[in-house]
């Protein structure tokens, strides 16, 4: 895995990117298109042929939709699932995972490297001492299910803040975990409100099958794009060196790298 | 048709359909074949359906599979949910695309008025009635010569254009999470996206049916006769006299 080095020249501030700053980044689609950013519109690996076609429709369609960046719906807590559903992955069996469950995730720290001003680790702590916001949304799974919760965590802005801010190069951020899955989002969903790192759900603790101790939430996007059991985030402007260089597991195997429907 | 209005002669043959509608007609054969196809495949892979807003094994459902038959696992064995969604999605747009440019030509060409929307005469009771009974009786004559829809067959293609497609298209767009983020209202509309995903289930059992009947019809009226106009636009006046 690339883990690009950050030369002071990347950084174009001095001060660490406000999270005012950070979300003026990528104001609407016409801001975006003027800063040369495609990005917001086209998926970073375009597939062949009638897929791929449609692949750029729907994507840039839904992000010309939602160039004002609104919410994704929040519910009432009357609306929230009986038993949240778990899927996928509920408990990782490796070692490394077992060790950290077992000692409460006290030692579990989350690295953010790559086009970060001062790349460092987050407790669980540190993530939990950030500002954090609560919402109760719909997680809408691409099987077809889907279930109602409320995700408390650190805005993803907020910890890169806390890292000292991204550079203008940073074109995606990386989530790797540790049940070796990974995903990538682009800036557009980097920025939005909603995503956030979460470590609590219904006011509890994230439960282990449903990502403890960190999952990314990405309501806007489908449940495979909302990664469990984060192990640590890479800020990248190449998704290149991941995996088979599609920005994601789930697009390795042959999903669509944007899951926004 | 030119042809009620000049008499052909016996045997005589006129261009029925319109190269636009005949080009549409067969990209929406391979785009709803595929949409079907696909639909099948997402479906298979989470073989249950709910209503409102949350919907998920063990939650109360509407409909499972499972009760006619399927379990869960061989539903899943045969579903293929990566390749149905690729293919669902591309093929979305095929026949989004292609059903606008066949709306937007129709409008121009004066098609929607004077070929497909029914006039209120032909929506009366009395007309439908007739038309229906007619069908029923079997092939007649006269609909193996029609070189114009008849009310029953205005009424369908137009519900299927101006209604049915616009409702499996919204139903479709409100179980994406960007779609219903952008147009909030769509979760209204429908009453969840599990209501959403419900109806457009029901709606392709409804597809499924107009496609048999669309056929069965075809046959009955003439197969070689009306499967020829829709290609090559020929249509041959049967012998009778119109």
């Amino acid at each position: 895995m690339s883990k690009p080095e950050l030369g002071a020249s990347r950084i174009v501030s001095p001060r660490p990117m406000s999270r005012r700053r950070l979300l003026a980044s990528v104001p609407a689609l016409g801001g975006l298109l003027a800063t040369g950013c495609a990005d917001a519109l086209v998926p970073p690996t375009v597939r062949g042929g009638l897929i791929g076609a449609a692949d750029v429709l729907t994507m840039s369609t839904t992000r010309w939709l939602m160039a004002d960046q609104p919410l994704a719906r929040e519910y009432e807590r009357s609306d929230i699932a009986p038993d949240f559903p778990t899927w996928g992955q509920t408990n990782p069996e490796n070692e490394d995972y077992q060790r950290h469950l077992s000692e409460g995730f006290v030692n579990w720290s989350l690295p953010v490297n790559g086009l970060v001003k001062h790349p460092r680790a987050f407790s669980l702590d540190e993530l939990k001492q950030l500002p954090s916001r609560t919402q109760i949304t719909a997680h809408v799974c691409e099987q077809g299910w889907s279930a109602i919760g409320e995700w408390t965590g650190a805005p993803l802005t907020q910890v890169l803040e806390a890292a000292g801010g991204v550079s203008p190069e940073a074109r995606y951020v990386v989530f790797n975990a540790m049940d070796r899955w990974y995903e990538s989002i682009d800036m557009f969903d980097v920025v939005h409100p909603q995503t956030i790192l979460a470590y609590g759900l219904n006011g509890d603790e994230l439960p282990v099958g449903n990502g403890a101790p960190l999952r990314l939430r990405v309501e806007r996007q489908c449940g495979y794009k909302n990664i469990k059991f984060l192990r640590s985030i890479d800020v990248v402007d190449s998704l290149a060196g991941f995996g088979r260089g599609t920005g994601g597991l789930s697009s390795d195997f042959g999903f669509h790298w944007y899951g926004g429907v | 048709m030119t042809s009620e209005r000049s008499p052909a002669g016996v045997g005589a043959s006129v261009i029925l359909h319109s190269y636009n509608v005949r080009i549409c007609h067969w990209i929406n054969v391979i785009a709803g074949g595929y949409l079907l196809l696909s639909g099948i495949h997402i479906f298979l892979d989470f073989p249950e359906l709910y209503w409102g807003h949350t919907g998920y094994q063990g939650y109360p459902a509407l409909f499972k599979l499972s009760d006619w038959g399927l379990s869960w696992d061989e539903a899943g064995a045969l579903g293929n949910r990566m390749w149905g969604r690729n293919y669902h999605f591309t093929f979305a747009w095929v026949f989004l695309i292609n059903g606008l440019v066949y709306v937007a030509w129709s409008l121009a060409r004066g098609h929607v008025w004077r070929r497909l929307l029914p006039g209120r005469t032909e929506l009366a009771p009395a007309s439908l009635k007739a038309d229906l009974v007619e069908h029923l009786r079997g092939p007649a004559q006269e609909r193996a010569a029609a070189t114009s829809y008849g009310p029953l067959q205005k009424l369908s293609y137009s519900l299927l254009i101006f209604v049915f497609v616009p409702v499996m298209l919204l139903t479709g767009l409100a179980q994406a999470p960007a779609f219903a983020a952008a147009w909030p209202w769509l979760l209204d509309l429908f009453g969840g996206r599990q209501s959403a995903r419900t109806l457009h289930a029901a709606g392709t059992v409804l597809f499924v049916l107009f496609v048999l009947v669309h056929v069965m019809e075809v046959l009955l009226a003439g197969a070689v006769n009306r499967v020829r106009s829709m290609i090559t636009g020929k249509f041959r006046l049967p012998e009778e006299e119109m």
